[in-house]
């Protein structure tokens, strides 16, 4: 049987082998099809048995459908997400007065030339002055570049001359600290070798840590203090 | 109605399974846990037995685990003022993009 079709097909092909160049022949808007060349057949399946199965997958598929809707009516409102970004100032605002040496003193610290100010990020200090750049050693969930974050835990803020040490942590009143997110740095790629004795095999580990770039735009030191 | 706030400071290992036994009666199964149990004799009995292993307070109400753990933590420091998304957005709404 194979040998009768490869004998076809061999005298099917030896005309074509006979014509002129490609280029001398008439032009044709379709490619040219060859005998080894043939179109799909698709079947239509109409027995009796498709058609059971297609029934059956369709009714299970609505059912399905339709306990899917009842689900979503019986959980109208699942509870929501709660964000990964803190959202609210997270050191309670204090509301009593402020003491009578702040009072005073708040001013001539707020009227003198470059502040520094000691934040804490999750515990961390860091020692900013207003225009650095600080790269975080963690890659802050959920921030994008953009983001105006607002520092409200202060061990400190100071001037050259004065200081003002918090008890833990600053009045949050007192002053005003941001900074925007600008972006994600990461490390080069860390490589450690793992081995153990009187074997040869070793063992890659590869780490690459990212980290959060952000700069501080804007620190202001309240200098009236009168309503407080 | 006040509440003994117990945590144990010092491993069981190696001790009596009488001890160990009033430690499981507590709910302590390990260092710095920390049980509330409401004061009474009873208890007073238990943590006289392991008085050498757990530190006690005396407080007014009882805390959830989560609530326990919370006061370990650090506040955040920071929180999201503005997102930078939406202040693109409204910049492109004012160019008239």
């Amino acid at each position: 049987m194979s040998r009768a079709l490869l004998r076809s097909v061999l005298e099917l092909r030896t005309p074509v082998t006979r014509l002129p160049p490609s280029f001398l022949l008439p032009m044709r808007s379709t490619p040219a099809r060859f005998f080894n060349q043939t179109t799909q057949i698709i079947e239509p399946a109409q027995t009796a048995d498709a058609d059971a199965i297609h029934a059956t997958l369709t009714a299970a598929r609505q059912q399905l459908a339709k306990q899917q809707q009842q689900q979503q009516q019986q959980q109208p409102q699942s509870t929501p997400k709660k964000p990964r970004l803190p959202t609210e100032p997270s050191l309670p605002t204090p509301t009593g007065p402020v003491s009578e040496s702040v009072r005073t003193l708040l001013p001539i610290l707020a009227a003198q030339p470059g502040h520094y100010i000691t934040i804490h990020i999750h515990g961390q200090p860091y020692l900013v002055t207003e225009g650095d750049s600080v790269r975080l050693p963690f890659k802050m969930p959920g921030v994008e570049p953009g983001d105006v974050l607002r520092l409200d835990c202060a061990a400190a803020i100071g001037s050259r001359d004065f200081t003002l040490q918090g008890a833990p942590y600053v009045d949050g009143r007192l002053f005003e600290c941001r900074a925007i997110v600008t972006g994600t740095e990461a490390e080069p790629m860390r490589v450690l070798i793992k081995k153990k004795r009187r074997c040869r095999r070793k063992t890659h580990i590869r780490s690459k840590h990212k980290y959060t770039i952000m700069r501080i735009s804007e620190l202001k030191i309240r200098s009236d203090v009168s309503d407080l | 109605m006040s509440w003994f706030r117990i945590t144990l400071h010092r491993s069981a290992i190696g001790l009596p399974e009488r001890t160990r036994g009033v430690l499981a009666a507590l709910g302590l199964r390990r260092r710095s846990q920390t049980v509330f149990h409401p004061v009474s004799q009873d208890f007073a009995g238990m943590i006289m037995k392991v008085k050498e292993l757990v530190r006690v307070q005396e407080v007014d109400a009882p805390k959830t685990d989560a609530e326990v753990k919370a006061e370990r933590q650090f506040a955040p420091g920071f929180w999201v003022e503005k997102r930078g998304k939406e202040v693109m957005a409204r910049r492109g709404e004012e160019d008239g993009i």
